[in-house]
């Protein structure tokens, strides 16, 4: 078995079809950041089995894979999110935590940033309540864009839909979430106080 | 700052260590999962030549499953031209990557014997002990163990800085995430780790984090005197069970 550092993900899942052992590349190079992903959505108790579920699940459908995307990011999501709600109740919990508290990971201590981190920790205990008030899906689409960094395409890939439809429906979800928080972002207000 | 820039400040991160150390678990958990359904496949190999791989190789007493895979990659780092090795068993998993460092995640303290011999497969001059125990029975018969003996290091640790460069210890105590740098260590030095190698359900292990010892013999064990079992015989039922032998044979 030899693997070309510069393969893309579709070429390596494609030969992973005679070659199961490629597949390992694949798992390599995008774990970490799935792992991340769930273990923002689900916590340390869920994150390591529930990665390791997504991936079996891509290896033993790897077969449908649609060569067009290079890049298995979207796909991957996309089996990690079904993945996900599979685990509500987990969820739920971990949405409870992000209302009561701010996020449980190494602050940065970059002072440029910290206006944005002492702002996103005033608006923490509303957002997570209207995160937990929004429809599953609409929660997963803006979840997949903010913590996952997808874009609208890739968005929609991961999620069986259009760009388009995406776009609309995000439109739809941020206008909702500047409501449920009240339109207000105090470091908007404090600027404008001065 | 719109509400996704508040999110993404929002969201959880789990610390470096702990990310790799869950990262590794599902590596393992995934190739053990993917693996067993190859075996009746027509493209099972016979021999252990990739990630995937069934073939398991007897270790000791204990079966290993040796994973060649390709260019291992660290989170945060592009994956690099080099080859990475992983030899997994029931109780630990050991990973050299691609840039020669040596990841060694620990979920049982089983096996030390394998575990030396794969750390020093991987150029890790290694010694690895189990601490001999006694096994009594404590509280609603659960067995507890006390060590026999204890490994004193102290005399024999090579400088903080060493044990800095070549030592990470990851924060969990199980499941444990130990990463080694060879290419750190000083010539003649030797890593050294103990535990308990005991039953499951047993209660008060002992282990010792790794050091790197200033030459490459063991230390010795220094006999721990016999605990009074007053605290842990709630009833006269409670039976004192005898020593335990070490299921590691003494390796020079």
């Amino acid at each position: 078995m030899s693997i070309d550092t510069r393969a893309s993900d579709a070429d390596l899942i494609v030969r992973s079809l005679t070659e199961p052992d490629l597949f390992t590349a694949v798992f390599d190079r995008h774990s970490a950041e799935i792992l991340r992903y769930v273990y923002a959505r689900l916590g340390s108790d869920l994150a390591e089995d529930v990665t390791a579920e997504t991936f079996l699940a891509a290896f033993q459908c790897r077969g449908k894979y649609d060569g067009a995307w290079p890049d298995a990011r979207p796909w991957l999501y996309g089996i990690a999110t079904r993945q996900i709600s599979r685990h509500r109740r987990a969820e739920e919990r971990r949405l409870r935590l992000l209302r009561s508290a701010p996020a449980d990971g190494p602050a940065e201590d970059h002072s440029d940033r910290a206006a944005e981190r002492v702002t996103a920790q005033r608006l923490g205990p509303r957002l997570g309540a209207a995160l937990g008030a929004l429809p599953r899906q609409d929660r997963e689409l803006l979840l997949l864009v903010a913590w996952a960094e997808l874009s609208y395409a890739e968005a929609a890939s991961a999620l069986g839909t259009t760009t388009s439809a995406v776009k609309a429906r995000l439109h739809r979800v941020r206008v909702r979430m500047r409501r449920e928080l009240g339109d207000d972002d105090p470091v908007d207000k404090e600027n404008n106080d001065e | 700052m719109s509400e996704i820039d508040t999110l993404r400040e929002l969201r959880p991160v789990p610390p470096p260590a702990e990310l790799e150390a869950m990262r590794m678990a599902a590596r393992e958990r995934f190739v053990a999962r993917a693996a067993p359904k190859r075996a009746h496949r027509r493209w099972r190999r016979p021999l252990l030549v990739g990630g995937l791989s069934t073939a398991a190789a007897a270790a000791g007493a204990v079966a290993a499953l040796v994973l060649a895979s390709g260019p291992g990659t660290v989170p945060g780092q592009q994956a690099t031209a080099g080859r990475s090795r992983t030899v997994v068993t029931a109780a630990w998993t050991v990973r050299e990557d691609a840039g020669g460092a040596v990841r060694i995640y620990l979920r049982e303290y089983a096996n030390p014997a394998g575990l030396q011999q794969a750390l020093r497969a991987d150029g890790v001059n290694a010694i690895v002990r189990s601490i001999p125990y006694t096994l009594q029975r404590g509280f609603s018969n659960k067995p507890v163990v006390h060590p026999a003996c204890n490994y004193v290091t102290i005399n024999d640790r090579a400088p903080l800085a060493v044990q800095g460069a070549v030592l990470t210890v990851g924060r969990q105590a199980l499941p444990a995430l130990f990463i080694i740098h060879p290419d750190a260590m000083p010539p003649g030095s030797a890593l050294f780790l103990a535990f308990m190698a005991t039953p499951p359900r047993a209660t008060g292990n002992i282990a010792l984090k790794p050091v790197v010892l200033t030459d490459d013999t063991a230390p010795a064990c220094v006999p721990v005197p016999a605990k009074v079992p007053a605290q842990s015989a709630p009833t006269p039922t409670v039976k004192k069970g005898g020593p335990v032998p070490s299921p590691l044979p003494k390796a020079a």
